[in-house]
């Protein structure tokens, strides 16, 4: 039992039948693709899903064995489109993204794959990034599932269901001719738990045995008119019917608890578990899922199946709908199923859950209390353990007084970003403030403190096409951020060639680290062509002079003078048009990761090798901290000041350091004190080394006799 | 069938902590020992920074293939083990509602990562430590406090498996402590320096709470090594003697024993007055030698080639035995720290001259590497030229400065003892180079020239005085760009008017 938990990640996607899979949800999610014989797979990376595509990446080997085709795609409408080879060929292709903002991207493509309908089955695997954790915008995605007739499936938050659903949803998808997608909340996706494998299926057709010839001429099977006036009859009138009749035979939906009973729930699968446990609490279910109310669990929420909610609802007096987010469009349709059916049990909803937010174990237990006590059954425990978290909570802010000091998530330690930043708070300081357009990225941390800049965010890659209005009416150039991903995810043509088409008058900061790095540091189109890497190295340049920019300069981005003088040029130049300032410096996360090993091996080997870093004087620093409003870098931190005569804390730099030169650069460009000192460590010094500083140590020691000023000690020489 | 309640385990970490691997080290533990367990995370994003959470459930396996719901979100007060990695973080997960006193056996680190609005703050922005541990305990069935990251660096291991040992130490889960030992071993990375961390922790574990060990600046005990330093002794009540040497010294070193006199001289005036009580003298000793020991280029160059000071690079850097290292320090004197080292006349003629023509904000950058012969060279010869200072301009500028700051402090003395107290702090807002130097006098000649004049003059009404200083202090420290304190002064300008109206 236990030996198999220790596989490796992608060893544990070779399992076959007969052993167990451990492991997490995006995983799961992996190795039930495999059993399912996909043929394709693709996706754009986004949290929670981004380690999905990083395990395909990097079990390539794997996935050429079994002949799935790959696809790095470059952003979702991409990888939404490439599930069009599924209209034509008897093809199961799978892709992923982060949703809302992936499915938003992904909209075009999804509609018109939606209506040509599909003979292969076509899965969207979505990372529901809601609630704690979240990083985007709180919307639902269950929304365009409605619009565009897409099948919606949210399974239990297990890997055995989850495993189900994946595998059911390849056959939803073929036996309805539509795409299904499988939504994942974050915690799911996270979840670290087992199931019992199957052995991977090789397609039929695939990379290793392609399709001897394309698809004959059909012209229903196109997006256009006048096919698609069919296509929309085809998905009401044949699609949905197909895909209800499924649902039901294949008891994907499930119904737990007794058969009868005055009140029942309806709940999204993926909420199961925290409804189970209030329930659980209340003394109406325990810990293995044995209800005392019947309540009936949609691992699919769109399309709901009319007959089986009137059978669940037939002869209650009134049920709960848990469905987190808004619009409750379950709520919504279930109402009119019952209205439609003549039925009269009462429905509980949004009237005693929020509308907003994630459902939580104290949001749904205060939810069912109000719905129990509606109807005149009490659950003591419940309401109990709701009091006592509310004295408990009320105890708390009282003993901490003050709130807490935030902390959100920052830039790296000696991260290549960080001082564009600091260059633009300091000529905000010399200029005044200019309008900052930021974007999605790691560049978003610019918003934070110390630096709190930028006025507005409207997607990936979508920065400078926010300012294009802006630049019209505005004195002062706008300054638009964005990263190389959002450049080539869709700021190259929203962005650039709109603003060069338009002559906008603007400053673009594009920040070439090299990777996807908000994400997890996936490749990106510009990234260095290497061993293990998917780059090919395009050009961000000669593709911007290509287009027309009139104006193009690179800067490295630690020498903060220089992005200065480059960005002051930019906001100043007489001449019109979009100037854009290529900012370079590697991510240093990935960087790090070369590096470190790197210069770990050459010491031990007794190389020569030198390493930088910073240090801060504490006899010099007043401990005024302008350096770290400046920076906000990890590593320069603060330490109680040792001068009893001054009890401040000081700036210190600890020793995660990685020497990026930053400190330095500010202080000169800000001139703000003489307390850096930048080191240069020698390891394994060779002779030239050890000479240079034998002569250097003696005539310091001749001149240090008095040094300092203390008049007593000789200067101590660097001890070898 | 019996209903087993899992044992639930919530660990708080920051990015790049290793929390991830923790988690995983306790699951598989926690199945090699024939439980069910179940984990999931609140990862953030990829970067190295920001809060984490990993939530664990465990559950003995009921033997008949029935698999238990497990719950992916901590419910408030059924936590049973809390795991947190560093004190602010910990304090968090209390205001969350994650820890109960009823049920959660909390482990955590002490040691602090401050957040980038503690350490951007102009002062000390430092959240008070004893507080935050008093909530844990309070809030906790049992709390394991200590310094983990230090028995980590202790150790020569990492923070996460120092953790683990301290799980394993507490028995607060239902798994054999050779579990956690071979997840380490399976796991099969850094096992050597993993198991060395998880043997510190549980040794932490086993013998309770370690004495929190706090390394306060020590002061030598009053005792006088030379005439001067007795003087000081003598005239100064003990508690304001105590710093006083301290500053004796610092000024001895930083000019001579006549400056160190002349020192001794000022506080004397104020020793001599009853309403001067040893509080007040205390923290006068303390800034007043501060204010005397003012970072000019001479005293910086001294500073930077003191003795010992490679020593200490060195290993606060961190640097290995055989390593040489070099070291180049970060220097941009404009023309205020340059020409302020000539005599006041000339220099504010040249310095006059040089704003007309706009170049005042023109700085020399250097980089002077005080490991080469050169570089220490060059700062040896600043440093000698201890003697010229009392000539310099900055030195009478400073000197002038002193002098109205203790006569404020004098004149409100003998009116107001709070409020003097209150007008010595103010020389806190006076420290640093360049623009910070520039940008604390201006906030101190405001708070001088609209606060504390103005109730020295009797123009403000005499009760507010204190607080009023205090409150201007404040606000200077607030805000680097001064609107704090600017908009307190509006409001003090409101006040005589306000009353003269209500007289009339």
């Amino acid at each position: 039992m236990a030996e198999v938990s220790f596989h490796s990640e992608i060893k544990s996607l070779t399992l076959s039948s007969g052993d167990t899979f451990r492991g997490e949800g995006i995983l799961a999610v992996t190795k039930a693709l495999l059993q399912s014989g996909v043929a394709y797979v693709g996706g754009y990376q986004g949290a929670p899903v981004s380690h999905l595509l990083d395990v395909l990446v990097q079990s390539e080997d794997l996935l050429s064995e079994l002949g799935v085709h790959l696809e790095t795609c470059t952003n979702e409408a991409a990888a939404a489109a490439m599930l069009g080879a599924s209209i034509n060929y008897p093809l199961r292709g799978a892709v992923t993204w982060k949703s809302i903002v992936g499915t938003n991207v992904a909209a075009d493509a999804l509609s018109n794959l939606a209506s040509a309908g599909v003979i292969g089955g076509a899965l969207i695997v979505i990372g529901e990034d809601y609630g704690e954790g979240a990083s985007v915008i709180q919307e639902r995605t269950h929304a365009f599932a409605l619009k565009s007739s897409l099948w919606l499936l949210d399974p239990r938050p297990n890997l055995p269901t989850i495993v189900r659903m994946v595998e059911k949803g390849f056959e939803l998808s073929e036996a309805s001719n539509t795409p299904v997608m499988l939504e994942l909340r974050i915690r799911a996706c996270h979840v670290y738990g087992s199931f019992d494998a199957k052995d991977n299926v090789a397609a039929k057709f695939s990379a290793k045995h392609k399709i001897p010839s394309p698809a004959v001429f059909e012209y229903d099977r196109l997006s256009h008119p006048p096919a698609t006036f069919v296509q929309e009859k085809h998905k009401m009138e044949q699609r949905l019917p197909k895909a209800q009749k499924f649902i039901l035979e294949h008891k994907l939906n499930e119904v737990f608890g007794p058969e009868n009973g005055d009140t029942g729930i309806i709940v999204q699968g993926g909420l199961f578990n925290v409804l189970n446990g209030r329930l659980a609490l209340a003394g109406l279910s325990d810990s293995f899922g044995n209800m005392k109310v019947p309540t009936l669990v949609l691992n699919v929420t769109h399309p709901l199946v009319p007959e089986q909610i009137v059978k669940f609802c037939a002869g209650k007096k009134s049920v709960l709908i848990v469905e987190e987010g808004n619009p409750e469009f379950i709520e919504q349709a279930v109402g009119q199923i019952l209205r439609k059916a003549v039925l009269n049990t009462k429905i509980f909803g949004k009237d005693v859950l929020p509308s907003a937010g994630e459902y939580t174990p104290l949001v749904i237990a205060r939810g069912l209390t109000k719905f129990l006590e509606a109807n005149g059954s009490k659950a003591p425990a419940l309401t109990d353990w709701i009091a006592q978290t509310d004295a408990h909570q009320k105890e708390i802010d009282g003993a901490l007084g003050s709130p807490l000091p935030p902390r959100p998530p920052t830039f790296c330690t000696g991260c290549p970003e960080r001082p564009v930043f600091s260059a633009m708070k300091l000529l905000k300081q010399e200029m005044g403030p200019v309008h900052v357009a930021a974007d999605i990225g790691c560049h978003a941390f610019g918003t934070f403190a110390p630096f709190s800049q930028g006025n507005s965010i409207l997607g990936y890659g979508m920065s400078l096409a926010s300012a294009a209005a802006v630049s019209g009416t505005q004195k002062q150039r706008p300054v638009s951020i964005m990263g190389d991903g959002g450049f080539w995810h869709n700021g190259l043509l929203s962005g650039v060639a709109g603003a060069v088409f338009n002559k906008d008058d603007s400053v673009l900061v594009i920040m070439n680290n090299g990777y996807s790095s908000a994400t997890g540091l996936q490749d990106i189109p510009s990234s260095a062509p290497e061993k293990d890497g998917r780059g090919n190295g395009l050009e961000i340049e000669s593709t911007l002079k290509s287009l027309g920019v009139p104006w193009v300069k690179r800067q490295r981005t630690y020498g903060v003078e220089g992005m200065m003088n480059t960005l002051r040029d930019a906001l100043t130049s007489d001449k019109k048009g979009l100037k854009v300032v290529i900012a370079d410096g590697e991510c240093q996360l990935a960087r790090q990761r070369r590096v470190k090993p790197a210069f770990a091996r050459l010491k031990n080997e007794g190389k020569r090798v030198e390493r930088t870093r910073f240090w801060v004087d504490p006899d010099v620093c007043t401990g005024d901290h302008s350096c770290i409003r400046l920076s906000g870098c990890p590593s320069l931190t603060i330490k109680p000041n040792e001068d009893p005569l001054r009890p401040d804390p000081i700036a210190h730099v600890n020793n995660d350091c990685v020497g990026c030169g930053l400190c330095g650069e500010v202080a000169h460009a800000a001139q703000l004190c003489p307390s850096f000192a930048e080191i240069k460590v020698i390891e394994n010094p060779n002779i030239l080394d050890r000479l240079k500083h034998r002569i250097s140590s003696a005539l310091i020691r001749l001149m240090g006799g008095n040094s300092g000023g203390s008049g007593k000690a000789p200067m101590p020489v660097p001890a070898e | 069938m019996q209903d087993a309640r899992p044992v639930r385990l919530l660990i708080a970490a920051l990015g790049g902590e290793g929390g991830g691997v923790l988690a995983s080290w306790i699951t598989n533990a926690a199945v090699a020992a024939g439980h069910v367990a179940q984990r999931t995370s609140i990862p953030g994003v990829a970067q190295r920074t920001g809060a984490t959470t990993y939530y664990l459930e465990i559950v003995p396996d009921s033997g008949n293939g029935e698999m238990p719901v497990l719950a992916l979100n901590p419910a408030p007060g059924e936590v049973d083990v809390m795991l947190a990695s560093e004190l602010l973080e910990t304090t968090r997960a209390v205001q969350a509602g994650s820890i109960t006193p009823s049920r959660t056996h909390l482990i955590a680190s002490t040691h602090r990562v401050f957040t980038v609005e503690e350490k951007s703050a102009m002062a000390d922005g430092r959240i008070d430590p004893q507080r935050m541990q008093s909530v844990l305990r309070q809030f906790s069935k049992s709390a394991l406090l200590a310094d983990l990251a230090a028995t980590a660096r202790g150790a020569n291991s990492q923070l996460n498996a120092v953790m683990l040992g301290a799980l394993a130490g507490t028995k607060a889960l239902p798994i054999a402590d050779d579990y956690f030992r071979a997840a380490i071993r399976t796991e099969g990375k850094a096992i050597d320096a993993n198991l060395r961390g998880f043997e510190a922790g549980y040794a932490l574990a086993a013998q309770g709470n370690a004495a929190e060990e706090r390394s306060m600046p020590v002061l030598r005990a009053p005792r006088a090594e030379n005439q001067i330093e007795a003087r000081a002794v003598r005239t100064l009540p003990r508690e304001a003697a105590e710093i006083a040497l301290e500053g004796v010294r610092r000024l001895t070193d930083y000019q001579n024993k006549s400056y160190a006199a002349l020192y001794l001289d000022r506080l004397e005036r104020f020793a001599r007055k009853p309403e001067a009580d040893s509080n007040f003298l205390r923290e006068l000793a303390r800034l007043l030698a501060v204010r005397m020991s003012f970072e000019d280029t001479i005293r910086v160059a001294q500073l930077k080639i003191r003795e010992g000071r490679i020593e200490r690079l060195r290993r606060e850097s961190g640097t290995s035995e055989g390593a040489l290292i070099r070291v180049s320090e970060f220097m941009k004197p404009g023309p205020e720290e340059i020409f302020s080292m000539l005599p006041p006349s000339l220099a504010r003629r040249i310095l006059a001259w040089i704003e007309k023509r706009g170049w005042s904000e023109r700085s020399i950058k250097m980089k002077v590497s005080t490991t080469n012969v050169f570089g220490f060279l060059r700062l040896r010869l600043l440093s000698g030229l201890r003697w010229w200072r009392p000539r310099t301009l900055r030195f009478a500028e400073e000197n002038a400065w002193a002098e109205r700051w203790l006569d404020l402090a004098e004149r409100t003395l003998v009116r107001d003892p709070e409020a003097a107290k209150a007008v010595v702090a103010t020389a806190s807002l006076v420290k640093g180079y360049g623009e910070t130097m520039k940008r604390g006098l201006k906030n101190w000649n405001l708070l001088a020239d609209f606060v504390i004049e103005p109730f020295l003059e009797g123009k403000l009404p005499r009760e507010q005085f204190a607080d009023a200083v205090t409150q201007g202090r404040i606000a200077a420290l607030k805000d680097a760009d001064g609107k704090p304190l600017g908009a307190l002064i509006e409001s003090l300008r409101a006040l005589p008017r306000q009353q003269q109206i209500a007289a009339e």
